[in-house]
């Protein structure tokens, strides 16, 4: 399924938001094509509209103008159940109770393919094992959600959307929490699986240094515009500098 | 399923067929004596068996509906009665029955019965779909209750305004009414509404797997491949149908729709939610049959309403929950 085309394409697309009949642009006139293999991160003051952007690349949020094409399909055209096979995301909210466990978040990226009463096959119970151990949260996995520290909620979120096995996935800031070490692991992860597994992985962030250090392209969202840039234009851009403060240098 | 749940599944039916059993046998006010084989029949199959089938059907009806409120609210302190999807129910039942004895138009039997039955549904239907607007303003598990609080206050203050004009006799089988009855079907009726809310019940299993997803709330239901407003829609059809459906019987059971979700989910850990439905199903039917027993073991001559006995089981699991310093 995974072909030359682009993965996500942004056709003059607004993104914002309607709340009680008013409509909000966050985001305005974007034009973006994103290959498969490119690990890109979105930077951004906070409110900037990073995570409007995933949304809605995802099909969470509504578009308010324009296209979003992904893999040659405008998501408009999608069912959900043929998008949540294409796109998968990861939220930065916070979600516990029920009995959830570890095991049961990631499980939920199967859930398309377990049977009536939500029983998974074994292939889908070595996927879920698989990105649980990929994501370092095998002696973790049996904990209920409340249990887990942010950061290792953060990691579970993340095994969720590699057991969902989609080529597109979108991350909104999943290095909030992580100490330093699993910081760099999962930059260099995403890097590794964008790379072998021809993935278009999308990443929202502050860490400007792990973004210049593992990215191959960055999109500044900055005044209700998006601009994809490759790391080196990023580093002579003006507003980067901005971004950074000035603390970064190269 | 996995085997812990089985084992548990395996109790909960035992528990089922015991307290059925004991349910036809003592819970009446006559006890059944096999000398008068044709007196035996009657008592059994015109008063015992339809009372344990209503109860059957009030318990897992009630305790299926709370659990999938509880999960579409994401609030393990949902439930029909304390959202006040019961009271609008009954004061949907209030507004014909009560209204009635000024204009008398429930001389058809049938016609009388639907009647009660299409508006103690749009009761339930108005004010779970109030609930879910509100919910929208809130985002806090207390809140929520305490909008169904006064959601529920409303309509026992309107309910009291009727009952102020209805004349002495239909108040006084109104009043008995409201306090939960499980005796208000006939044979015929129970065996109808059995049928009902057995295929409801089946329906709901083999549509629970959403519930599933809905845990981790709308963005991520729709991510993982679910149409979340829509599914949601038809749950809330389902609970407010099974709500209506029973209330107009029984009258607003309280504590069953709250306290079994609750106590399902202490029996088994398993978050997959066609599990927890199956047992909330079980333990609904067990718990009502057994609260049934014990309304006419303390004084059989004078029968204890039912609420009386499902309050004092569920609000202590209730507020054990609530002093459990413990994330929901």
């Amino acid at each position: 399924m995974v072909t030359n085309s682009p993965a996500i394409k942004l056709i003059d697309a607004d993104f914002g938001y309607t709340k009680s009949s008013k409509t909000t642009s966050v985001l305005t006139n974007c034009n973006i094509e994103l290959n498969f293999g490119d690990f890109v991160t979105v930077i951004g003051n906070n409110g900037s509209g990073k995570s409007t952007l995933l949304k809605s690349i995802a099909g969470l949020n509504p578009i308010l103008k324009g296209e979003i094409v992904i893999n040659q399909t405008n998501i408009n055209n999608l069912s959900y159940p043929q998008l949540s096979e294409l796109v998968s995301i990861a939220l930065t909210q916070k979600i516990s109770g029920f009995n959830l466990t570890c095991y049961d978040f990631v499980a939920m990226g199967q859930i398309q393919k377990s049977n009536l009463f939500n029983q998974l096959s074994n292939e889908s119970k070595s996927i879920i094992s698989h990105a649980i151990s990929i994501c370092k949260l095998t002696e973790h996995q049996h904990k209920l959600l409340n249990e887990l520290s942010d950061g290792l909620f953060q990691k579970t979120v993340i095994a969720k959307c590699l057991a969902q096995q989609t080529p597109v996935m979108l991350l909104d800031e999943p290095s909030a929490f992580l100490d330093y070490s699993s910081k760099h692991e999962l930059f260099l992860l995403l890097k590794e699986l964008a790379i072998t597994k021809n993935k278009c992985i999308l990443v929202s962030t502050h860490e400007l240094d792990l973004v210049l250090k593992y990215c191959s392209k960055i999109i500044l969202v900055n005044a209700n515009k998006i601009n994809l840039l490759t790391v080196e234009e990023a580093k002579q851009s003006e507003l980067f500098k901005k971004l950074s403060g000035g603390f970064i240098s190269f | 399923m996995v085997k812990s749940s089985k084992i548990l599944f395996l109790i909960l039916t035992l528990l089922f067929v015991i307290s059925l059993c004991t349910n036809l046998c003592f819970a009446g006010d006559s006890t059944i004596s096999f000398s008068d084989f044709s007196a035996a029949n009657f008592i059994f199959y015109e008063i015992r068996l339809p009372k344990a089938i209503t109860a059957i059907c009030a318990g897992s009806a009630l305790a299926a509906a709370g659990l999938i409120l509880q999960i579409i609210f994401r609030n393990p302190l949902a439930g029909p009665y304390a959202l006040g999807i019961s009271s609008g129910a009954s004061l949907g039942v209030a507004i014909v029955v009560l209204a009635n004895t000024s204009f008398g138009f429930l001389g058809n039997y049938f016609f009388g019965k639907s009647l009660i039955l299409l508006s103690s549904i749009s009761g339930s239907f108005l004010v779970t779909f109030i609930i879910l607007a509100l919910n929208k303003k809130t985002n806090n598990n207390i809140v929520l209750l305490l909008v169904g609080l006064m959601i529920s206050q409303i309509c026992s203050a309107l309910q009291s305004i009727l009952e102020y004009f209805a004349n002495p006799n239909s108040l006084k089988n109104f009043i008995t009414y409201s306090m939960g009855a499980l005796t208000n079907a006939s044979a015929n009726e129970s065996f109808v509404l059995f049928g009902i809310i057995i295929l409801s019940l089946t329906l709901l299993l083999l549509f629970s797997k959403p519930l599933n997803a809905f845990l981790l709330g709308e963005k991520y239901t729709n991510n993982l491949g679910f149409n979340y407003n829509h599914k949601r829609f038809m749950f809330l059809v389902f609970t407010s149908v099974l709500t209506g459906l029973i209330t107009a019987y029984c009258g607003p059971i309280a504590f069953i729709g709250i306290a079994i979700p609750i106590l399902s989910r202490w029996l088994q850990s398993s978050s997959n939610q066609t599990n927890q439905l199956l047992i909330c199903v079980m333990l609904g039917a067990s718990v009502l049959l057994l609260a049934d027993i014990v309304c006419y073991s303390i004084n059989p001559s004078s029968v204890l309403p039912i609420n009386l006995i499902t309050t004092l089981f569920g609000a202590p699991i209730v507020l054990t929950l609530l002093l459990k310093n413990k994330q929901w």
